[in-house]
């Protein structure tokens, strides 16, 4: 359903709102049905707002991101998938040594996607969130 | 002072639900809707979504996690459940119906509000605030009623002589009902009344709680095909300003072999939102009704063959 409507139904995230309110009845389909997962997203949300400078933003396509300085650098949809930007390198081995995936609309890229399904995926999210977060940093330092 | 923020999140988002459907009335009579006795009914999806985000705004400085919100959003919902009962004398069959759509349309509306009233951007999310009020109280105004039918069958061992005279008119149904939206108070059919055999004799079809439908035969041809409109409607919570069934059929068709096919058919105009949501109901509700009448027909008729 997920995969269909952001691969068939994308120009309908022109419409204000749409892509939120999809991706939030997303999170109340999950938070009805998929409890283990819900407790996973939590987890990683509180935890993630803990970390220095990141604040919980909107992301524009839906669900609830993660920035610092202004920088998003994730983001987590509401049926668990994380997508983190690191970079082009990284990404490419995280897949290829199979902890992530190529991300879910650009394919390889500086962006991955991490499913989170139960607290258990949270330690390795973090690490993920930890390590991006780090290198928003630096890109905003080289950008100033 | 958390317990009282929250509450008042509630309260304000409850507020915001009835402003609503006030301003959707006022909005469809401008543009010339009909109304009838009845309230018009912004989108139970939209509006709901609408208390949620107000709800949320007021939850602001709580920063509660999404748990918080899915339990508050509940908490909300029977709020404004319990205020269409004892306010708007709402029935409790279709508040039944309602309240798990507008739970999610509410926690959906919570959601989003959570991450939208970020401190920095508050002024902006807060001016869209009355363009989503907006669009939730015109949207009735600009829709119309969605329309469909039911159609159902069973089949009766009897020819279509003995199964036809009980289609015209059949004595109490004496079985306690089955349907549970029956058992929890929703008018379920008893008895039917023939005044002749002829286009635009009259025909009444008594419901439990003294409802009665009253109905026009529009087509007659014996044995076969019972066609009547349904002209008058009983004055039920239940019913009014949710649901109009404007037609009703009876088709028999001769299987041959001694037994007949018996077809219920009812047409009907809905006028509360999401369509597909409601849709689903009225089919279950209006299946409930042709299968209790019909299943009554054919006790009656095979008994007599």
């Amino acid at each position: 359903m997920f995969r269909f409507v952001v691969r068939h139904l994308r120009c309908l995230a022109r419409v204000p709102f749409a892509a939120q309110f999809f991706d939030v009845l997303l999170l109340v389909w999950t938070a009805l049905f998929h409890r283990e997962k819900l407790r996973a997203i939590e987890a990683l949300e509180t935890a993630a707002l803990r970390m220095p400078g990141v604040k919980r933003t909107t992301h524009r396509l839906g669900g609830i991101g993660f920035e610092r300085d202004g920088h998003e650098f994730a983001h987590i949809h509401g049926n668990g998938l994380l997508d983190v930007w690191l970079t082009r390198e990284r990404a490419s081995e995280l897949v290829a040594c199979g902890i992530a995936e190529p991300h879910h609309v650009f394919g390889p890229s500086a962006w991955i996607s991490f499913w989170l399904n139960t607290p258990d995926d949270c330690e390795t999210a973090l690490a993920l969130l930890e390590e991006a977060s780090s290198l928003s940093l630096l890109r905003s330092a080289t950008t100033q | 002072m958390r317990a009282k923020r929250l509450f008042y999140g509630m309260l304000a988002g409850t507020a915001l639900g009835a402003l609503t459907i006030l301003l959707a009335t006022g909005f469809a009579m401008l543009v010339g809707q009909p109304l009838g006795l009845f309230i018009i009914w912004p989108s139970l999806i939209l509006a709901p979504f609408a208390v949620g985000v107000v709800a949320a705004w007021v939850w602001k400085p709580l920063d509660l996690s999404i748990s918080g919100i899915l339990l508050h959003s509940l908490s909300s919902t029977l709020l404004g459940v319990s205020a269409a009962f004892f306010l708007g004398s709402e029935g409790i069959v279709c508040l039944i119906i309602g309240t798990p759509i507008l739970y999610i349309g509410t926690a959906a509306g919570a959601l989003t509000g959570r991450v939208w009233f970020r401190a920095k951007r508050d002024r902006l999310n807060l001016c869209m605030a009355p363009i989503l009020i907006l669009a939730v109280a015109a949207e009735p105004g600009l829709r119309g009623s969605h329309r469909g039918v039911v159609t159902d069958e069973i089949r009766i061992s009897a020819p279509p002589s003995k199964v036809w005279p009980h289609v015209l008119a059949f004595p109490e149904i004496p079985d306690a009902p089955d349907y549970w939206l029956f058992r929890a108070g929703l008018p379920y059919p008893t008895e039917t009344t023939n005044g002749g055999n002829f286009i635009g004799a009259d025909r009444a079809c008594k419901f439990s709680g003294d409802a009665v439908f009253k109905e026009k035969i529009a087509e007659f041809v014996p044995e076969r095909l019972l066609t009547f409109d349904i002209i008058e409607s009983p004055p039920d919570p239940e019913l009014l300003g949710h649901l109009d069934a404007h037609r009703g059929q009876f088709e028999l068709r001769d299987n041959g072999d001694g037994t007949t096919t018996l077809i219920g058919r009812t047409w009907y105009s809905l006028h509360v939102r999401p369509s597909s949501y409601f849709d689903w109901w009225t089919h279950d509700i209006f299946r409930a009704v042709h299968l209790r009448v019909m299943k009554h027909v054919k006790r009656l008729s095979e008994s007599e063959s």
